[in-house]
């Protein structure tokens, strides 16, 4: 029960607590580049969760035999191999690969990746950082996917997946600012504005209890 | 269009019209890490312009010699041009330290922090391996002179906007501003702002 209960504080730590995007202030360049479609931030999404669980888990189960100085260079290695594998898959669906263009060699240099890798996955034990990789990746997903639907919808007044539309507000005359590069900023600004108000307004309450 | 013209416009392209930090929001980790002093960020853009020079010649030498000709470009580059980017990087750290001692200390702590630093592997990716480069309005053959000059743009695109952003950040620290925005979102609001008036070199000489 307790192992359980561990397990998933590992899992859900990554949506709030230690959100790579928002309180880390970690991988954020994917983040703000890719967000305004929703459907890359999915394909997005799903190559980075594959990556970090995957780089975080083998690299959990090499720890004991990387040689401390030559660590990173071990890291980098790891998380390259499977970005390829992600690189090559993605490549079968040119229209997504198009877009997402050069995001996807620069998830190796993701500070996200490396940043667990080195912080977390090099001590911690296999079954943690296979969930600690899923978290993380689905924090950075959740952020991405919200900013993306406010981008998007915002900036275009509707929001296309997969050639259909799924939401539209009826009208073209929107704010294109939205979509363009200072509505990333202006949005990530805000998301971490909320996060701000969030944590000042949940302290008081803490305190008392 | 004769070639010295085309350089420049590579360059100028790579500088202010797709500026790496504003307009592609590459490497904006070290951007808003180290942009808090004007001291550390000068220090920061020397560091990027010399390593991302030499790692983009570099890997230059190594995709058109090496993995090219063998047939494994494909799917080796990014193992490839990430282990050259570190080792480079750990290179340079020893030479500086070796020869010159007020160098080191100007550029030392910030070179470690390069190897993530995404814009150099972005300008050696773009630069060097076909089907990459940004859809600036200008042909791209993917000579050597031209992924240096690109790659020189880019470093000093990215250069230019960190410095000026740190400037801006020292005064911001003394200006009021809204409580929950202090800090990181406030940071952000002033990137946004940043960012609108580089939109403005879009189009310049037809780039």
């Amino acid at each position: 029960m307790e192992k359980e209960r561990t397990l998933w504080g590992e899992f859900s730590k990554g949506f709030i607590t230690t959100n790579p995007l928002l309180v880390l202030m970690v991988g954020l360049c994917s983040a703000l580049a890719i967000s305004t479609k929703v459907e890359n931030c999915i394909f997005m999404g799903l190559a980075v969760i594959f990556v970090l669980t995957c780089s975080n888990v083998i690299i959990s189960l090499i720890r004991n035999f990387i040689p401390d100085q030559i660590r990173i260079p071990i890291y980098i290695v790891v998380i390259a191999s499977f970005v390829t594998i992600v690189d090559l898959t993605l490549k079968t669906i040119p229209a997504v690969y198009e877009r997402l263009g050069v995001w996807i060699p620069l998830i190796v240099v993701n500070c996200i990746i490396l940043a667990r890798a080195e912080g977390y996955a090099s001590d911690a034990k296999v079954s943690h950082a296979l969930m600690d990789g899923l978290g993380i990746g689905l924090g950075y997903t959740i952020v991405l996917l919200i900013m993306s639907t406010f981008r998007e919808l915002l900036g275009t007044g509707k929001i296309v997946m997969f050639n259909t539309t799924i939401v539209t507000l009826g009208t073209d005359k929107m704010p294109v600012i939205f979509i363009l590069f200072p509505g990333a900023f202006i949005t990530f600004a805000l998301l971490s504005a909320l996060l701000q108000w969030y944590q000042q307004h949940r302290k008081p309450k803490v305190k008392e209890g | 269009m004769n070639e010295a013209w085309r350089y420049f416009l590579l360059f100028f392209g790579a500088t202010l019209v797709a500026n790496i930090l504003l307009i592609r929001f590459i490497a904006l980790c070290p951007f808003f890490g180290v942009s808090g002093s004007l001291e550390t960020s000068l220090g920061m853009s020397i560091s990027v312009v010399f390593v991302m020079v030499m790692a983009t010649s570099v890997s230059w030498v190594a995709w058109n010699y090496i993995l090219e000709p063998l047939g494994v470009g494909e799917f080796l580059y990014i193992p490839a041009f990430i282990l050259i980017i570190a080792s480079l990087v750990q290179f340079v750290e020893m030479v500086i330290k070796k020869t010159s001692q007020p160098l080191y200390r100007a550029m030392g702590i910030y070179l470690p922090l390069i190897t993530t630093n995404c814009a150099v592997l972005a300008a050696a990716t773009e630069s060097v391996k076909p089907g990459f480069f940004t859809k600036l309005n200008i042909a791209y053959h993917y000579g050597f002179i031209e992924s240096v000059v690109y790659t020189l743009g880019v470093a000093v695109g990215f250069s230019i906007v960190l410095i000026i952003f740190a400037a801006m950040r020292e005064r911001l620290d003394l200006a009021p501003v809204p409580k929950f925005f202090r800090g990181i979102p406030i940071a952000f609001i002033t990137a946004a702002l940043f960012s609108l008036a580089f939109m403005g070199f879009a189009g310049m000489f037809g780039l």
